[in-house]
């Protein structure tokens, strides 16, 4: 982005404004209203369905894809708003890279997948190509399983590899804000370890929102977490805060693990 | 531990419910009974069409049926139309009748040559007339008649042969006795008036001459019709040689005089006229050992002594030029010869042989239907009215019958599949002509043509509905929001109901007047619609994002679809102007210069314009294939996982980019059966070929003529066949050539999609 952030790091780099979401009639999100900081990892943790994936859809405008959605509120990305009518979606998404709960490969070899993004933006210099393979691919902890074979098909890996894979190539396009919906779900400790080594490392040049239903992992690697629960936004604070010192009844319930 | 009085959970509860187990035993066996009751089934329509064809390729079955000593070598043999009683003749005043039925024989006497000294004779088969030539250089005819009688009460009948005798004619010209005579006769039962003549040939050596007898059937002063001559015209200084045989066409209007020097002189007689029209010189310098005019007197055969064997017919050389004959095929060689001929009276066959060789063969084709080695040389022979029979009088004095079982001369994998020179034609070519209007007319069933037709339909129905429909099924399925799609599917499967003959009914009489005159306007609305829309989307591009932002997402076709017609409309208006500036038409009489794209493409390209052409029919046939394969490859699109189509967008993929990189490869094995099913529906369809296509057998790629297709000629011809004919066995031979299309298009497509569907296969 602009020059200006680099020196001082943005405190409300994404700033969700009093946002409701709707799928149709059903209201998902209720008035969420929270600051990301820039180059920092912000989790979003809280019990299943309560709305954790649509919020962090709605950052890079995934779920106008969905038909009968609508929306109140708005979602500022570094002081504009996503729905301002001069934002261009495809280049927003090019901004805010994703990584999705279902891991999804395409059916094509493993360098391809990788590439898509560069290919799609009319960038196709081999060299250029091969490098972002290499580094996403370590980045993404795959590199050394995967570099004999870059052009075998994606679905001759494993699960979790295949989920690395979703991570490498979110990443190749190195976007200003990584969004992870639950990307270490799939996976043993020991790439878990390495996910969260990465996302130590990016936060260095990303904004990050991860989505986990792991409180260690949240603890582990993320700098601030907000907890939803019921589409609303129950508490949001600094890490070691919300999970030494919660706020709420409803928070410190779910991270002491009486519901789930 | 449970204790022992606490609830036991049921121990049935890991086992499977009977009928579970029945229900999927029945469904299994019923599926299987299902896939194998439709494979048999197609198998056995195959092989029930299949059996109607196979007899066409059955070669022609002749066996002997009986013979009888007749103790004589006759030069002319002749027989009724059932092969029961052939006559025999030597060349006096004395005919003998072989009963085959009885074995009795019976003699006849011509009165009026009694005491005559007959030096040449010939007969025809067509007329039953066998025409003699004195000493005296006199000629004259007679005709058999058999006559069928029956017996009181009906329970049998014979045959009762009489002679009856023609008037005797003086030839003019000339000396010496007749040497060769041959009569020519185009009357028949309802119009006696046609012209006859006989050519006789007098004297031999340096005296001999060639004259022509004309005659006409003229009625006299007391009422009743007489044959009178109306002159005579030499024809000796006008031959290129002496003649060694004369020929007269059964009809009259031709004389071909064979000259020993082996040149054929060939005369066509015009009313009072007998005019020359050319000499030409079959087996190089050598005289043939026989000449004769085949049925239908288009066409004569050829054998020279050392068995080679030549057909030539009257074509023209180009459209201005008059008849002439030409070689057009020559048969397999006959050992020795042919000494031995006569031609069927039903079809193109005829049997030649000499020298113990004896052949049956089927001049359309050059086939050889039947061929045999007999232990006794034929010297005459003769086959009846009816095809059935064929008699053959050997030298060793016995009459030899053989029954002919050949019902599809006319089928051959040559006839139908490989080039042909018919009678007439300027050359061999692929042609279908089932039926024609006359008895001597010869059926060409070639079907290439109909192949190229099916093929030619579908290929232009294909053009025009493949980038539509799946233009439209990508819109749909990536585009177009749930809610206008919603309507437009249910829309479009109306479409895909609508009948092909309502279809075929507007393509004939709505849509084919209406694009006669408007080429122009169409070939401009093809180019300028796609234009418009290509134009449209630049200009979006290139609109600031805060216009286009104004539209929702699959929302731009209320945008795009005025400009498309407004540009359809401009097309079509412009049409006649664009017709004014590029398809200006000289008319070669007056010179004048006409804008008019029909007159123009024919005088371009030299190809026909016809109102009924292969643009209607693609345009029509677009409209029932175009459902169909929109249809399949929409749902084949939609079905593509949205967890793809997400991440490519979250990848900043366009929209565009996603259904190119994403959706059609998962898709593609879906989109292929889609076109193929396409394929298929057009490759089949009838109703619509056989209302707009103008159903004419031609072999053009023309887009501005029409086609017959098999499927149309089926439809059309079938009804009118009769039942067992080899026109009937052809049309069921082409409908399994229709299946063998469709079916090895079929396995190869699905062979392919098989592949495209491992190689894009999801998980
Ligand atoms: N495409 C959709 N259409 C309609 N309703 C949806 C859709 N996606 C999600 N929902 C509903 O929205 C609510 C929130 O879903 P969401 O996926 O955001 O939950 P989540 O917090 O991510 O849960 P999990 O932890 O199980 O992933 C759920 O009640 C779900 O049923
Ligand atoms: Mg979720």
């Amino acid at each position: 982005m602009s020059a200006t952030t680099a020196t001082m790091p943005r405190p409300d780099f994404i700033h969700v404004e009093d946002y409701n979401f709707w799928y149709g009639q059903n209201q998902v999100l209720f008035d969420i209203d929270m600051e990301i900081p820039e180059c920092q990892v912000t989790a979003l943790i809280g019990p299943s369905g309560c709305g954790k994936s649509t919020l962090l859809r709605n950052m890079n405008r995934m779920n106008d894809l969905i038909d009968g959605v609508s929306h109140k509120g708005d979602i500022r990305l570094n002081g504009t708003s996503l729905y301002d009518p001069d934002v261009e979606v495809i280049s927003l998404r090019k901004r805010v890279g994703m990584v999705f709960q279902k891991y999804n490969p395409f059916a094509k070899s493993i360098y391809e997948n990788v590439v898509f993004s560069l290919r799609v933006a009319g960038r196709g210099k081999r060299c250029e190509l091969d490098e972002t393979v290499e580094r996403s691919l370590k980045d993404a902890a795959l590199w050394d399983e995967v570099k004999d074979r870059l052009h075998d098909s994606a679905f001759g890996l494993s699960g979790g590899q295949q989920q690395r894979l979703c991570i490498a190539r979110a990443i190749a396009n190195q976007p200003e804000i990584l969004l992870m919906d639950e990307p270490c779900a799939a996976l043993d400790p020991l790439a878990t370890l390495k996910i969260e080594e990465l996302i130590t490392t990016l936060k260095k040049q990303f904004t990050i929102v991860i989505v986990t239903h792991n409180m260690e992992q949240a603890t582990r690697c993320s700098d601030r977490t907000a907890f939803l629960y019921m589409g609303k936004l129950v508490e949001y604070g600094d890490t070691l805060q919300l999970f030494g010192n919660p706020k709420q009844k409803d928070t410190e319930a779910y991270i002491s693990g009486r519901f789930s | 531990m449970p204790g022992p009085d606490a609830k036991k959970p049921d121990p049935k509860r890991f086992e499977v419910s009977r009928n579970t187990l029945l229900f999927d035993r029945f469904m299994g066996w019923f599926i299987r009974f299902g896939g194998i009751a439709v494979i048999i089934a197609v198998i056995g329509i195959f092989f029930f069409i299949a059996k109607v064809a196979v007899p066409l390729f059955r070669s022609a079955n002749v066996e002997q049926s009986g013979s009888v000593e007749a103790g004589v070598v006759p030069p002319v043999i002749g027989v009724d139309e059932r092969g029961e009683m052939p006559f025999l003749y030597e060349g006096g005043s004395k005919l003998t009748f072989l009963n085959f039925v009885d074995q009795s024989t019976k003699e006849l006497t011509v009165p009026g040559l009694k005491d005559a000294v007959i030096t040449a004779y010939a007969f025809d088969t067509v007329r039953q007339r066998l025409t003699y030539g004195l000493e005296d250089g006199r000629v004259g005819s007679f005709l058999i008649n058999y006559e069928r009688k029956f017996n009181e009460d009906a329970t049998g009948s014979w045959l009762e042969p009489a002679v009856i005798e023609e008037p005797v004619f003086t030839v003019e010209h000339g000396e010496g006795p007749v040497t060769a005579v041959s009569y020519g006769d185009a009357s028949d039962p309802d119009d006696p008036s046609g012209a006859r003549l006989i050519v006789v040939k007098r004297g031999e050596g340096q005296k001999a001459s060639v004259s022509v007898i004309k005659l006409m059937m003229k009625k006299g002063l007391i009422g009743t019709a007489k044959l009178r001559m109306v002159g005579q015209t030499d024809l000796s200084s006008k031959l290129s040689g002496e003649a060694a045989m004369v020929r007269a066409s059964s009809n009259g209007t031709m004389i071909l005089v064979v000259s020993k020097n082996g040149d054929i002189d060939y005369f066509a007689r015009d009313v009072l006229e007998v005019n020359k029209v050319q000499t030409f010189h079959p087996f190089e310098g050598e005289v043939p050992q026989q000449v004769d005019l085949l049925y239908g007197g288009v066409s004569i055969i050829l054998t020279s002594r050392d068995g080679q064997q030549q057909q030539w017919s009257l074509f023209r050389e180009s459209a201005e030029s008059v008849r002439t004959f030409g070689m057009v095929k020559e048969f397999p060689p006959l050992p020795k010869g042919a000494v031995v001929f006569s031609n069927s009276l039903r079809n193109r066959s005829f049997i030649a042989g000499a020298g113990n060789y004896l052949s049956l063969r089927y001049s359309t084709s050059g086939d050889v239907r039947w061929e045999q080695q007999v232990d006794y040389k034929p010297v005459a022979g003769i086959i009846d009215g009816k095809s059935k029979h064929l008699i053959v009088a050997g030298d060793d004095g016995v009459i030899h019958r053989y029954q002919v079982n050949d019902p599809h001369p006319e089928a051959s994998p040559k006839a139908f599949f490989g080039k042909v020179w018919y009678e007439g034609g300027m050359g061999a070519k692929y042609q279908w002509q089932s039926t024609g209007g006359s008895s001597d007319f010869e059926p060409k069933f070639s079907l290439m043509p109909l192949i190229f037709g099916s093929l030619k339909g579908t290929f232009y129905a294909l053009l025009f509905s493949i980038p539509v429909a799946l233009l439209a099924a990508v819109f749909s399925a990536a585009f177009l929001p749930l809610s206008v799609k919603r309507v437009i599917k249910p829309m479009m499967e109306i479409m895909a109901s609508l009948p092909s003959v309502v279809l075929g009914f507007l393509a004939a009489f709505w849509l084919a007047p209406v694009l006669q005159y408007r080429v122009p306007s169409v070939m401009l609305m093809i180019l300028m619609v796609p234009l418009s829309v290509l134009m449209i989307g630049y200009c979006w591009g290139r609109l600031p994002v805060v216009l286009r932002n104004r539209l929702d997402g699959g929302q731009e076709w209320m945008l795009v679809l005025p400009v498309m017609f407004l540009f359809g409309w401009l097309g079509w208006i412009l049409g006649p102007v664009v017709e004014g500036w590029f398809f200006v038409y000289t008319d070669s009489s007056s010179g004048k210069q006409i804008a008019d794209f029909t007159m123009w493409w024919p005088q371009a390209t030299g190809m026909a314009f016809e109102q009924r052409n292969s643009l209607v029919v693609g345009f029509m046939m677009g409209f029932a294939v175009i459902p169909v394969i929109f249809t399949i490859a929409e749902d084949a699109l939609s079905n593509v996982p949205k967890s793809l189509t997400a991440a490519s967008a979250a990848l900043g993929a366009n929209r565009w980019q996603v259904v190119w990189t994403i959706m059609l490869p998962v898709a593609s094995s879906g989109i292929f059966s889609a076109l193929m099913i396409g394929f298929g529906r057009a490759v089949g369809e009838t109703m619509i070929l056989v209302m707009a296509a103008g159903g004419t057998p031609v072999m053009e790629g023309n887009i501005f003529n029409g086609m017959r297709t098999l499927a149309a000629n089926i439809a059309i011809e079938l009804p009118e066949a009769a039942v067992g004919s080899t026109h009937y066995r052809t049309l069921f031979l082409s409908a399994v050539v229709l299946f063998i299309l469709t079916s090895v298009m079929n396995t190869l497509a699905e062979v392919l999609r098989q592949r495209l569907r491992e190689r894009n296969k999801i998980v």
